[in-house]
């Protein structure tokens, strides 16, 4: 997804907007908004075009409403263009898309408005756990899930076929295997390339019961020496020691693309939303690719984790909040998410997951493959307990700085450069006003 | 600048005795300041307000937490020990150091050899050693980024056919493809202010030259270069300036290639936009960016003052 990826190239968020976000209080207390009418015209700020699919039948639902989708920019854009509309006090929207890692960013000052009172609490079985984690912060739910990425593995069968190798491997242990029969196959043949891929990093610490971020409130704990983390750190040092990993070619770039293309890269461990951009992406490479769920650390386990998604939340100053929250539950969890799962959007709603409709669909890129079955089912496995920190935007973009002396010439290893970062963020952390260690 | 806005003084002593002139005189200024006014006003808007306001915001230090508080000037005694700030600033000292000459020697080459009328096809030669300016530094930097790229690119022809193994995008080899892609796009702008000095000089001096006996040699020396002197002062100061502000090729080549080595404090200026844009530090960027230009203006005016200085002494 090019939105991700535009995610991590531009940075979150200006502002010290913080201080006059604090005190703004919008229209009334949460409760009096509660209890509001549903009328009148919201304005929602969205780069996920699905969205827009379901705003007729709320409006045919609801006679006089009118809904407005903007395309504020993406991700950071988006973000800073919010903060600043907030700082202003004027031109702020009543529905605003986020990143799950920009939450915590916007509800910890109070920009984000407590969806408790309109009974948001109450959806929580209705929603995949990992993605209701991401929501609720500390006894709140700031948003809405409306978009995820379960981390699937997606292998190009024809080039694991080449390397004698007929199934899709299941635990870290094959996929070490299959990466050196791949690199067997020739001089640029890799299993994956890596070239300081932050979030994959992460999904693989995730899956492996890491949890290096603890946030509770403005206070922020980091670690990168509990057990899981270091199981997985430990593997992916053995995997770029061993040049089994490609990096030299950056994802997004064009390189990938051709790389993916012409097979020289024999797999991908992403976001499920890979599905519906690998068939651009790789074209030449038609029918040969299938999803299958990320290896696993142990023989027989399913855990998964999660790479990249997004929510809809409510800003505290918005001005028609009751409406906002109507529309809200239409699009993520009512009968709005038809519409926009028929465009091709990935929701994290167990109603959808588990309907037959999109398990059983078949997706003739994959060559038939019903992928919708295997994203649904690895979703339900994902982990949770996972917690972004509030300042994660400004962390992943200094991360490259800190990796690539060891991508680039393999100076040090994965461990220092997690150490290395740490520092990085307790400093800053501090400097912004949180208790960090 | 100031010289421009400044009104002409009308000595006191002259005004005192001579009445009827002075009010003549006073309305005069007043013509002479809503003639300067205009562009006063837009200056005030574009230059004055932006500055005094970057300069207001490097007081403050700004927090996602408390939000905005006084600093005085902790951001500038942050600056001065922070290490990534020097890294970036050394970098592009570095770099000045090493490009501006060669490209500006490059120029000189190319304007006398053009003006020596011994080319063939010197309009096109001129306008195709000019066009690298005309293309946006972001094209510019993607072009030279697939061509300089190992994965598919030019290099990677080159390396296979001769077995070398070339990469212009190590942490260590960045500087010099970012030194040739910006010699490249600011060479024929730089040799179109060397040529048009030399089209300048009279033809006569050239016929005395050759009444003298002087060679071609001869004429490049004692003639063409000295009245290059004055363009080139101007040259080196305009690209100092532009080498000090270096932004768009940094910013836009990781996207390109992995691990190139250009980090979020490559160069100040990426520094100051990482400093702003990402880590919601405005006043630390705007006190980032201030001690950058009064560094850059520094050094150009060093360098006017010296060139100026050998141009007096001539």
């Amino acid at each position: 997804m090019r939105l991700r990826t535009k995610a991590r190239l531009a940075p979150v968020a200006l502002v010290a907007a913080a201080a006059l976000a604090a005190c703004s209080t919008g229209g009334g207390t949460p409760d009096d908004a509660a209890d509001g009418e549903v009328g009148g015209k919201i304005t929602v700020w969205s780069w996920d075009g699905t969205i827009e699919r379901a705003v007729d039948g709320f409006e045919d639902a609801h006679p006089g409403v009118e809904v407005d989708v903007v395309n504020a920019g993406s991700s950071f854009d988006q973000y800073q263009a919010l903060d600043n509309a907030i700082q202003a006090g004027s031109g702020v929207p009543d529905l605003v898309m986020m990143e799950y890692f920009a939450i915590p960013y916007f509800a910890i000052p109070g920009k984000l408005a407590d969806l408790t009172p309109f009974g948001a609490d109450e959806l929580e079985d209705d929603f995949v756990a990992s993605a209701w984690n991401h929501v609720s912060v500390d006894d709140g739910v700031y948003a809405l899930p409306s978009d995820f990425g379960p981390a699937v593995m997606f292998w190009n069968q024809d080039v694991f076929a080449q390397a004698g190798i007929t199934q899709a491997p299941t635990t870290w242990d094959e996929y070490y295997e299959a990466a050196k029969a791949i690199r067997g196959l020739g001089p640029d043949h890799y299993i994956a390339q890596d070239s300081n891929d932050l979030f994959f990093l992460l999904s693989l610490i995730w899956q492996a019961g890491g949890r290096p971020f603890q946030v509770d409130g403005t206070t922020v704990s980091i670690d990168f020496t509990d057990a899981g983390t270091a199981k997985a750190v430990a593997f992916w040092q053995k995997m770029i020691d061993e040049d089994l990993v490609n990096t030299e070619i950056a994802a997004w770039s064009d390189d990938w693309n051709r790389a993916l293309n012409d097979g020289s890269l024999a797999s991908q461990n992403m976001g499920g939303w890979l599905t519906s951009t690998l068939p651009e992406r790789a074209p030449d490479a038609a029918g040969a690719y299938r999803v299958a769920p990320m290896p696993q650390w142990e023989a027989g386990q399913q855990v998964g984790a999660e790479n990249g998604g997004s929510a809809f939340g409510i800003p505290e100053a918005a001005g028609n909040k009751a409406t906002a929250y109507a529309f809200l539950e239409y699009v993520t969890h009512g009968d709005g998410l038809d519409p926009r799962v028929e465009a091709g959007a990935f929701v994290p709603s167990t109603r959808v997951l588990e309907s037959d409709e999109f398990r059983a669909t078949e997706n003739p890129y994959f060559g038939g493959q019903r992928t919708g079955e295997v994203l649904a089912d690895v979703a339900a496995t994902t982990a949770t307990g996972w917690q972004y920190p509030p300042f994660f935007e400004w962390a992943r973009s200094i991360y490259e700085d800190i990796a690539s002396p060891l991508y680039s010439s393999g100076q040090g290893t994965l461990a220092d450069v997690l150490e290395t970062w740490k520092t990085r963020m307790v400093e800053y952390g501090n400097e912004q006003g949180f208790e960090v260690d | 600048m100031s010289a421009t806005v400044r009104a002409p003084q009308v000595p006191p002593a002259a005004a005192e005795d001579l009445p009827a002139p002075r009010r003549r005189r006073r309305r005069g200024r007043q013509v002479g300041w809503a003639f300067v006014a205009p562009f006063g006003a837009l200056f005030a808007v574009v230059f004055l307000v932006p500055i005094g306001y970057a300069a207001y915001l490097s007081l403050f230090q700004d927090r996602l937490v408390g939000g905005r508080t006084f600093a005085g000037l902790g951001n500038y005694a942050k600056l001065m020990g922070d290490e990534l700030f020097w890294d970036g600033a050394g970098r592009v000292v570095l770099f000045t150091a090493v490009q501006v000459p060669v490209m500006l020697t490059l120029a000189m080459a190319l304007a006398l050899a053009l003006d020596s009328r011994r080319l063939r096809g010197e309009r096109t030669l001129r306008v195709s050693i000019f066009l690298p300016y005309a293309v946006p530094a972001i094209v510019a930097t993607l072009m030279w980024g697939f061509m300089l790229g190992i994965r598919y690119g030019l290099v990677r022809d080159l390396n296979d056919w001769l077995g070398w193994s070339l990469n212009p995008f190590q942490p260590g080899t960045t500087l010099i493809s970012i030194g040739v892609m910006v010699t490249w796009a600011f060479t024929g702008y730089n040799m179109l202010i060397f040529y048009s000095v030399l089209r300048a000089v009279p033809h006569e001096l050239y016929e005395a030259a050759a009444i003298d006996g002087a060679g071609q040699w001869r004429v490049i020396q004692a003639i063409k270069l000295p009245a290059m002197r004055g363009a080139l002062v101007v040259t080196v100061i305009f690209s100092i300036i532009g080498t000090f502000q270096i932004f768009n090729e940094p910013q836009i080549l990781p996207s390109l290639v992995a691990n190139s080595g250009i980090t979020t404090h490559y160069t100040p200026n990426l520094y100051a936009y990482h400093l702003a844009f990402t880590g919601s530090q405005q006043g630390y960027a705007a006190a980032l960016a201030l001690v950058m230009a009064a560094f850059t203006i520094a050094i150009a005016y060093a360098v006017q003052i010296r060139g100026m200085k050998r141009a007096l002494d001539q």
